[in-house]
């Protein structure tokens, strides 16, 4: 097996078991040094030929996996040969912080734009327009909806930010980096 | 950190990345060592694949940039983790900010 030290970091199992799901998680959790048929790995792994194709399809829709194809003289049938391209696992990853700063930097701002109310019995938050609309009772049961305080939730998405802005040695976008 | 690098090139390289970026004219100075031998230490980096320079001017001179090469592998992933969720972007091509799932992994974060 490859990449052994790269498939021990918890969050690498997890993103790989997000993307192919349980029943490919054997296929990708366990890349064999160089090329593989899905023949092969379906015996290695005792698994349906289906599941084993769906997975490596997967892996290369992420650029995890590629493929080449070798054409039997004999018989004319076409044989893939799959090579797992976990170097690329890291880069992935450095992508979603990326992604994931975005998006946390986009909903900071709305959650300060904006104010909250929050049906305690059914757990549901409207927007302050939607709560007037409403008159101020939940569409759901009727009970009365309260004002929310979303500052934890603000807190807790500003100290993320910051983590990932230094790990990823990017600036906040309102200072501007050449700052003479 | 790195085994290839001189304690000068060490030093440079741990104020580079502690600055996320430095201007030659200043890196020298912080490091307390002449502008020449400044510049040889991050030639050396240069080199060693540890910085990369661009040109750029900063208080009316032409100076460089400096700023360290990120190796992915050596990022911490675990920000991507709210709890025991993975960040919900993940396999999706569109971000949704306010999505269902996004804020779930939000609650997460501040209530874990």
């Amino acid at each position: 097996m490859a990449y052994e030290e790269l498939l021990e970091d918890p969050v690498i199992q997890k993103y790989l078991h997000e993307l192919v799901g349980p029943t490919g998680m054997p296929v990708a959790a366990a890349p064999p040094d160089g090329e593989v048929t899905d023949e092969e790995l379906a015996e290695e792994l005792g698994l349906d030929l289906n599941d084993v194709r769906r997975a490596l399809f997967i892996l290369y829709e992420n650029d995890l996996a590629s493929y080449r194809r070798l054409r039997d003289e004999d018989s004319g049938w076409l044989t893939y040969l799959w090579t797992f391209q976990y170097d690329n696992i890291t880069e992935k990853l450095e992508e979603e912080m990326h992604r994931l700063l975005d998006a946390l930097a986009e909903r900071r701002d709305y959650e300060r734009n904006n104010e909250f109310y929050l049906c305690e019995q059914d757990s549901i938050r409207f927007e302050f327009g939607e709560a007037m609309e409403f008159g101020f009772e939940c569409p759901n049961c009727g009970g009365q909806l309260v004002d929310m305080d979303n500052d934890r939730l603000v807190d807790a998405i500003d100290q993320r930010i910051e983590k990932l802005r230094a790990e990823l040695n990017r600036p906040p976008e309102s200072e501007p980096e050449a700052e003479a | 950190m790195a085994e290839d690098l001189t304690d000068d090139e060490e030093r440079g390289l741990e104020l580079i990345t502690r600055e996320g970026g430095i201007h030659q004219s200043d890196f020298w100075k912080e490091l307390d060592v002449s502008s020449r031998k400044g510049s040889r230490i991050v030639e050396s980096l240069e080199e060693k694949g540890y910085v990369e320079r661009e040109d750029t001017v900063y208080e009316g001179h032409n100076t460089y940039l400096i700023e360290p090469v990120l190796d992915p592998a050596d990022l911490d992933f675990s920000m991507l983790m709210a709890g025991d969720m993975l960040s919900p972007f993940v396999g999706d091509e569109e971000i949704d900010a306010n999505s269902d799932k996004f804020s779930q992994w939000i609650m997460s974060l501040a209530y874990q």
